[in-house]
């Protein structure tokens, strides 16, 4: 039988392989296996005799034993001819050095890294929430009731009824509220989904940092003064600013940052659809009504928020116009960066 | 939403100031300008042109050579539309005009071989509408030559706002323009009502029912006789032309002007199909289909409020009327809707019908209940001057739950305690009363303020704070350059992942990012996975149990792409259901964990000049966590179990575990699991559970001395049966060694023709020392050759080489 010769090839091969150890041994071995008259053209030949119904499987086999002897034989002759090199006496210093990979962090962490220590050195603690959430604190404690068009501004998935995959990392806000009592000055960093169609400019999923400060007397200049910092840190000391006033349900007042877009300096071009500005964060003074829900008296306490994209700050720092790209995975692109 | 300024004009005085400062003013206090149409400046190229004559083209079947005069001279121009005919007045864009639907400049140009000066164009070049059935065919009477935007009406700016949820008050022109006077400090005008009541008194000839008073707490209606249902006059076709609403008939158009005028949507019934000329407003309960105007039959939710005549459904209410009472060419006698439903009542059934209509996105936003009748009144004397007939004496108005202005208490120093900055009394009291809210001045720092029922979003003190800031302009907040640490301790959850991914790049691996959302063969492959109840597709119904089916997904589409060689790894969270439990009604019904997955495939080291090539292998990846749990130095607390037997998974596997339970694992993915992604390498791969390895408490670490007394190292090597496990062996020889043994490792192993069939041999080095003193060759030797004794007959080993 053809196959039962292969699988015997096979094992014999493997141990002949084990005790050659310079160029003339491997060359029997070569003359035993590969040459005209060796074994494996010689189970070739043996294969054109075999029935046809059979000859699918034992041909695949029989590839599979060609593709191993001649793998390991090439392999085994690159080490020796190295071995060989390597013996030599003459010293060439313009050979390329030998590799040692060191691996990489994927841009998004890179991009949030840089966000997390410019507010760790602002004295920002950092916490995590869960993913998939309760209405409740994705919405509810954030001061969207139920059956407001506020909920329309963020396409949701859900679970269940009451459970769903966040929108946004705001519920951590809850979350460490209801932990802990003012002074709370943290970020909260994290994954978010949204039920949109995927395109280059949206995907299923993506990264947001939230920023919370409560404590007595913090104002929206406090707020303005912090994040300016955070934009000349990150983004460069000469850019210019602004404060849109905007509608978040769980701030109020309510604004959206703005920067000089750095593509065209406040010229305006495509990325900056011709406005000179780029949205970078959304950010408010926090809702009475959520320090209702988290049982802070609103009277004494005073706090902001912010959010912000990571993957939007990504794709403009490094000039990244599918969104898509970052979560392909391509060997290529992790290893650009 | 898209507003026009000549319209905005008409209810506040803008003169002398520019539209890019009104666009900049509308955008700084929240009413964000996304789209700015100068028509004087996107239409100033294009002219009248006259179609002297029309030929086919040679060499297409659907192109014709026209002659377009411009009143001075003719050019040759190719047009494809079908409706192109000689004697035409059409819209003319010479050689030069830029055209405003992706702003391309129209240039000589050769097509199919004949040469072509200019286009004429259709609605939806010129961005008037999405039409594209056809050319524009223009008045007879236009002469050639004029510009269009004389010929068109086409001078005014159009202004594209995104409207925020708060804002329903600003889906009119009043309600901009209200904001407008505000911000410019002018005065802010409403249109004023005359009507003519000369028709018959209303109750005699239509009435009006409310059943439904929760979610109909108000109904203002007026009716006219005796109208004559055509089209508009060119100056209302223009207003909606303009914000890019189609014009349909004078009744119809008219509606859409007021609802788009101050922001009530209206309804219009033909009075003569309402039977008993009723109308009844209530509640359907159980199962009703309804037809609405755009003849499509819609299952209704019970519960639905209906707007409905003695006998039957008319409209849903406040989402879209019914096909059996729309207006028709030949309605004589209107009977006017214009009420205030509850906005959760409208959304739900606009959400359950998946139908959102310019009234449905008012009404669920929020109307102004007291501005129903001014609306009605408002249609009800356009009617009259635009389509004829008669007003009915006096109007109905049933308004069984009344809605109160509310009244709010706004302390001065509040505002300063919330921005950081001062605002002057007299400045916070302008603002307010030019936003259309009452002002009692009286206290020294409080304003007791009235707030008037168009602004719903307006409801406690921090939202007159925010109008004030918002009209005032955020820029007059000041940046703070300074801010205080507060001395709490700080905390980084994240600290624990940070490092992780920091031992994974310095072993070399590269770090990815996996989409959750799996399809439940993969998702279902290694956990009972969760699945979303309004997925996209199918492909992203269920949410991953673990990370190797994404990164498996990865590798994939990186071989597809010949990249065959990859080190990789993900951190993310897993989902699952907790046992027993198949949905999700709390916190504790599943499991949401973050796991680390590292994966090797392919090759090592390729070719290179200075070694051959090396594959990834099962001990690669051991190697990996070893050195990867080191650097947390977890790994002496961990136990390993090994697995030669395929399971669902993996071909051979190892596990990691900690008090008794397992924490990671990992090994040669199968064949099986490798098929489903079409995969024919080898790869290996090891999954944490991160989760538990964070909980692990980690060891103090504390300095150990250097060692001060030399070291004695001993070799052996022997011949084993190939069964003989490495493990068995080490362990074996920690067992029964002396105490100043201190290391064994293995560091070589073959096999060979010349050891046999089934035999190996495996070489250790041992290490011995002792931390107080110099030990002795003999003690070494000791204990070394006992060894030998014992190993050689423990495993029937023959030591080799002495
Ligand atoms: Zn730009």
């Amino acid at each position: 039988m053809l196959s039962s010769k292969i699988e015997e090839t096979s094992k014999e091969f493997s141990k002949d392989i084990l005790s050659v150890k310079n160029a003339e041994e491997l060359e029997k071995l070569r003359i035993k296996y590969l040459s005209r008259n060796g074994i494996l053209p010689a189970l070739f030949d043996e294969f054109k005799s075999v029935p046809k119904e059979e000859k699918p499987a034992a041909g695949k086999a029989l590839n599979l034993l060609r593709n191993e002897i001649t793998q390991k034989y090439n392999e085994l002759k690159d080490k020796l001819s190295a071995e060989s090199k390597r013996s030599s006496s003459k010293v060439d210093l313009t050979l390329p050095g030998k590799k040692y990979p060191v691996g990489s962090k994927h841009i998004l962490t890179q991009t949030l890294d840089e966000i997390k220590s410019i507010f760790k050195g602002m004295g920002f603690s950092v916490f995590e929430g869960p993913e998939l959430e309760s209405d409740y604190y994705n919405f509810e404690a954030l001061n969207f009731p139920p059956d407001h068009p506020a909920r329309d501004m963020q396409d949701t998935y859900f679970v269940s009824d009451d459970f769903l995959l966040r929108t946004h990392t705001s519920p951590v806000q809850i979350r460490i509220m209801e932990k802990m009592k003012p002074p709370v000055r943290a970020i909260m960093p994290g994954r978010v989904y949204r039920n949109e169609a995927i395109s280059a400019r949206s995907y299923c999923m993506f990264h947001q940092v939230e920023g919370l400060y409560v404590d007595t007397d913090v104002t929206f200049a406090e707020l303005k003064g912090t994040l300016v910092s955070f934009a000349h840190q990150f983004y460069g000391k000469e850019l210019k600013y602004r404060f849109r006033p905007s509608f978040f349900p769980f701030t109020e007042p309510s604004a959206e940052m703005d920067i000089t877009c750095f593509i065209c300096e406040g010229k305006g071009c495509k990325i900056c659809k011709d406005s000179g500005w780029l949205e970078i964060l959304g950010c408010g003074m926090v809702d009475p009504n959520v320090f209702d829900s988290v049982n802070y008296d609103s009277e004494k306490f005073t706090g902001y928020a912010f959010g912000m994209g990571i993957e939007r700050i990504a794709m403009l720092k490094y000039g990244i116009t599918d969104i898509r790209i970052f979560f392909d995975n391509d060997f290529r692109f992790l290893k650009q960066f | 939403m898209k507003v026009s300024l000549n319209w905005l004009k008409d209810y506040v005085n803008l003169d002398g100031i520019s539209t890019a400062e009104i666009v900049s003013r509308l955008t700084m206090s929240g009413l964000e300008v996304e789209d700015v149409i100068d028509q004087n400046e996107i239409y100033k190229d294009f002219i009248v042109g006259y179609v002297e004559e029309k030929n086919k083209h040679p060499n297409a079947d659907r192109l014709s050579v026209c002659k377009v005069s411009n009143g001075k001279e003719s050019f040759q121009v190719i047009c494809g539309a079908p409706n192109v005919d000689a004697g035409q007045k059409v819209v003319f864009a010479p050689i030069g005009a830029v055209i405003p639907a992706g702003s391309f400049q129209i240039k000589k140009a050769k097509i199919r071989g004949i040469e072509s000066y200019g286009m004429i164009c259709a609605e939806d070049e010129l961005k008037l509408s999405d039409d594209h059935t056809g050319i524009i065919v223009l008045d007879d009477k236009l002469e050639a030559g004029t510009p269009i935007t004389d010929a068109l009406g086409l001078n005014d700016v159009i202004i594209d706002i995104a409207i925020t949820p708060n804002r329903p008050d600003a889906l009119s022109h009043l309600g901009v323009a209200r904001d407008l006077a505000a911000l410019f400090d002018k005065e802010f005008k409403k249109p004023e009502i005359s009507i003519d009541e000369s028709g018959e008194d209303v109750k005699k000839i239509a009435s009006i029912e409310i059943d439904d008073t929760v979610n109909c707490p108000r109904y203002s209606s007026r009716v006219v006789t005796g109208v004559s249902v055509k089209e508009s006059p060119e100056w209302l076709k223009q207003r909606l032309v303009n914000i890019g609403l189609r014009p349909i008939n004078n009744v119809v158009d008219i509606t859409n002007f007021v609802m788009y005028e101050c922001g009530q949507p209206i309804h219009a019934f033909d009075l003569d199909r309402l039977s008993g000329k009723k109308i009844i407003v209530k509640s359907t309960n159980g199962n009703t289909n309804f037809v609405t105007l755009d003849s499509k039959e819609r299952e209704l939710l019970p519960g639905t409020l209906m707007i409905c005549d003695a006998e039957k459904d008319v409209a849903i209410a406040g989402v879209m009327g019914g096909e059996n009472s729309e207006i028709y060419d030949d309605t004589k006698n209107i009977l006017i809707e214009s009420a205030y439903f509850n906005p959760s009542s409208i959304r739900k059934t606009a959400k359950y019908l998946q139908l959102s209509t310019d009234a449905s996105y008012r009404f669920e936003r929020g109307t102004d209940p007291d501005n129903t009748m001014f609306a009605a009144n408002r249609v009800a004397q356009l009617i009259a001057e635009i389509a004829g007939g008669k007003v009915a004496k006096g109007s109905i108005d049933v308004y069984p739950n009344r809605i109160d202005e509310i009244k709010l208490t706004l302390r001065i120093s509040r505002v300063n305690k919330l921005l950081g900055y001062d605002v002057s009394k007299p400045d916070a009291v302008n603002i307010l009363q030019k936003l259309g809210m009452a002002v009692d001045e009286s206290s020294d720092d409080n304003l007791l303020v009235t707030v008037p029922t168009f602004r719903p979003d307006i409801e406690r003190e921090v939202d007159l704070i925010e109008e004030i800031a918002r009209i005032s302009g955020y820029d007059n907040i000041p940046s703070i350059p300074k801010i205080s640490i507060t001395l709490e301790t700080k905390i980084d959850e994240t600290s624990f992942t940070d490092k992780v991914r920091e031992t994974a790049n310095a072993l070399g691996l590269f770090e990815m990012i996996n989409n959750p959302l799996q399809s439940e063969e993969l998702a279902m492959l290694t956990g009972s996975a969760i699945k979303l109840a309004n997925p996209q597709s199918m492909d992203m119904a269920f949410l991953r149990t673990s990370l190797l089916t994404g990164a498996l997904n990865a590798v994939a589409r990186n071989l597809n792409k010949g990249e065959k060689n990859l080190a990789l790894f993900e951190i993310g969270n897993v989902f699952y259901f907790n046992e027993g439990k198949s949905k999700i009604s709390g916190f504790d019904d599943y499991s949401e964990k973050q796991h680390l997955v590292i994966l090797l495939t392919g090759k090592k080291i390729d070719r290179e000049w200075y070694a051959p090539v090396e594959h990834y292998d099962f001990y690669d990846l051991k190697g990996i966590i070893k050195s990867f749990l080191s650097k947390f130095s977890l790994d002496n607390f961990l136990n390993d179990s090994y697995y030669v037997k395929s399971n669902t998974i993996y071909e051979y596997y190892s596990r990691k575990i900690f008090n008794d339970a397992v924490i990671g694992e990992g090994g040669k993915v199968n064949k099986d699991v490798l098929n489903k992604f079409d995969i024919e390498q080898d790869v290996f791969c090891f999954e944490f559970d991160v989760d538990s390895l964070k909980n692990i408490p980690e060891p103090e670490r504390m300095f150990a001395e250097t060692l001060k007394f030399p070291k004695i190292v001993r070799d052996f090597a022997f011949i084993f049966d190939n069964s003989i496990a490495n493990e068995s062996v080490e362990s074996y020889i920690k067992m029964k060694s002396s105490k100043l043994l201190k290391s064994v490792r293995l560091f070589d192993l073959f096999e060979s023709k010349e050891l046999g069939t089934d035999k190996k041999s495996m070489a250790y080095q041992l290490e011995y020392f002792d931390e107080n003193r110099t030990l002795t060759e003999d003690e070494v030797e000791k204990d070394f050759k006992n060894l030998i004794k014992l190993v050689s007959k423990e495993f029937n080993a023959q030591l080799r080489g002495n």
